[in-house]
């Protein structure tokens, strides 16, 4: 009983990680045709930004909001400056420089931070351990499940009941109507593409003291991310909820039952939707 | 007039094979490595272009062929004594083959965002069980290898002589490089280009593009893994990097810096790369970076590659001519 609880609490904690990451991803692709091989690169840059952040100040809460913050602002000038240049070219030139980018900040991470992993402590309240359920757990990771909540809610909050949201998945459904209709899309897409940057940014540092912060972290998630969204459906948000929750449960108990196959497991999921759903749970078809 | 461009193109190719022939006898050794490499990219790189350049397929998992050929050639040397080179080779594209048709059957009705996308998936999951599966692939230390001689009956070619590894890289990938080429001018090769211009119009004409598609993507596998086999007896060992995601952005960087609208582009661009690389890692440790800050700037810029430059210079020439 303990240790499914603890299984299941982990498998939360990583959804909510990757539901950060995925859900940026999923809107940007919905919105913009664009599949962000740079957006996991936002999540590495700011787990590293932060770790300095740290370092330099000593306060987390302080990184909790300065690295989405420049995150925001680098995810703007990246589509402002180089993706709006591409777009003519076709979407394969957009990922091609998204792919170039992430590739570029990867390499710049190793030559500033280097190769090996870096380990970020925490002190204070969130360092500690809760009692929930009868069992011990960590009260760091609960602070990770409870963010990645609030900023669902807030995104929910945010796409359902405000304007900006209702363009939001409207341009979503038909970007080339909403534009039509007086809408200055681009501004909208440098909205969505540096919200997403910054939300990715947050998983980032929130997943510093929790996993390494190390070079290779970009493409861990990244892969996950991928296949979250594929799972869910392109340009879908709730998708991207219940398939990051099922991913962060296959995670966690293919490590606890098949520690062998534990990575192939979420690849055998994907396949399978696949075969079964090509379009993925709340896919349109295109 | 079709008539003179292919000549024309013969006596390039005449050219190009003497030069290639001869090298060996003017170069150090290290330098014949260094060209030796350079063929066994450019047919990964060619291999490459085939899907993105010809098919408009942007795939992210060219690596995980040539990384299973490499690894199959090396484990099936260690495993079966005296088994011959070109059996290893063989084997190894083989395998990469069986693993492309069955990955294209899944694929087949994909393309676009989605193709990158699932084809990531699988070189992650390939890449997930090269460091898994110790026993076969030695797991983060990697397999050495040991190449072995062919036998002709009458003699025998030692193959740890660098020349003569040279010159049968040279036969062997030189005759794939042309069946590519050549499988270009093809009926087949000609809806391959369909594939990429109009899948629909494809479609009423009465091809199935799905067919297509799959055709392609083995018939790619099968050259990533004739590459990877010649890649893994090159340098005489396979680590994980071969089946890697960086593996796959090898290929796309050189294709990309050839240039993707001319067949020849991707050897171009696995030339210039290794040589690059080659200057660069004298210089300094962080050479990735330098070559990436390169692809952005041709994304940018030069869209069409090193290959589309020449093409560009050349037409400005003849125009000036006129």
């Amino acid at each position: 009983m303990n240790v499914t609880t603890i299984f299941i609490l982990h498998g939360l904690v990583y959804a909510g990680l990757l539901f950060l990451v995925s859900s940026g991803l999923t809107l940007v692709f919905g919105m913009m045709n664009v599949l962000n091989f740079a957006h996991a690169s936002f999540y590495m840059l700011a787990a590293y930004f932060s770790y300095s952040l740290l370092i330099w100040t000593g306060n987390f809460y302080l990184s909790l909001i300065v690295c989405p913050f420049l995150l925001f602002v680098i995810g703007a000038a990246i589509e402002r400056f180089l993706l709006r240049r591409v777009h003519v070219l076709g979407h394969v030139h957009e990922l091609l420089l998204t792919f170039g980018i992430a590739f570029i900040i990867s390499e710049l991470v190793k030559w500033v931070w280097g190769t090996a992993p870096l380990p970020v402590t925490i002190k204070g309240f969130l360092d500690g351990n809760l009692n929930l359920f009868g069992t011990v757990y960590p009260t760091y990771r609960l602070f990770v499940l409870f963010c990645s909540i609030l900023i669902g809610l807030l995104m929910t909050l945010l796409l359902l009941k405000t304007r900006m949201g209702i363009i939001v998945r409207s341009a979503v459904d038909d970007s080339e109507m909403v534009s039509a209709l007086g809408v200055n899309t681009p501004k909208v897409f440098m909205f969505v593409f540096a919200l997403g940057a910054a939300l990715s940014a947050f998983a980032g540092v929130i997943s510093g003291p929790l996993l390494s912060t190390n070079t290779g972290m970009a493409n861990t998630i990244l892969v996950d991310a991928f296949v979250v969204i594929v799972i869910g459906g392109f340009g879908s948000l709730i998708g991207a909820v219940i398939a990051s929750l099922m991913i962060g449960q296959l995670q966690s108990f293919g490590v606890l039952l098949f520690p062998k196959f534990s990575l192939a497991l979420i690849y055998m999921l994907m396949a399978i939707v696949l075969i079964l759903k090509p379009s993925g749970f709340f896919g349109e078809k295109k | 007039m079709e008539k003179r461009i292919f000549k024309s193109i013969w006596i390039w190719v005449l050219i190009v094979l003497v030069i290639m022939v001869s090298f060996p006898l003017l170069a150090k050794p290290h330098q014949v490595n260094l060209l030796t490499e350079m063929i066994v990219f450019s047919l990964y790189a060619v291999s490459y272009n085939l899907l993105l350049g010809f098919g408009g397929l942007l795939s992210f998992g060219h690596g995980m062929f040539l990384g299973l050929s490499a690894f199959t050639t090396g484990a099936m040397l260690q495993r079966i004594p005296g088994l011959p080179f070109f059996g290893a080779v063989l084997l190894g594209t083989l395998i990469a083959t069986l693993v492309g048709l069955g990955i294209g059957c899944l694929l087949l009705r994909h393309k676009g965002a989605y193709y990158a996308l699932l084809t990531l998936a699988f070189n992650a999951l390939f890449y997930a069980i090269a460091i898994k599966w110790q026993k076969v692939t030695g797991g983060d230390d990697g397999l050495p290898i040991k190449r072995p001689n062919i036998h002709l009956g009458f003699t025998q070619l030692s193959m740890s002589d660098v020349t003569v590894f040279y010159y049968v890289t040279l036969v062997v990938i030189g005759c794939a490089l042309l069946f590519c080429w050549y499988f270009t001018k093809t009926a087949m090769g000609k809806t391959v280009l369909l594939l990429r211009e109009n899948e629909e119009r494809m479609q009423f004409i009465g091809y199935d593009p799905s067919i297509s598609r799959l055709i392609l993507f083995t018939f790619t596998a099968f050259f990533a893994g004739l590459a990877g086999s010649f890649y893994a007896l090159f340098f005489k060992f396979v680590g994980v990097d071969a089946i890697s995601i960086d593996m796959t952005t090898t290929a796309l960087l050189m294709t990309f810096i050839g240039g993707t609208k001319h067949f020849f582009g991707p050897v171009l661009g696995a030339g210039f790369y290794i040589y690059f690389q080659n200057f660069l890692s004298d210089v300094t440790d962080r050479w990735p970076l330098f070559m990436g800050i390169l692809f952005i700037l041709l994304v940018l810029f030069v869209p069409r590659g090193l290959s589309g430059l020449i093409q560009s210079l050349v037409d400005h020439l003849r125009k000036t001519k006129n």
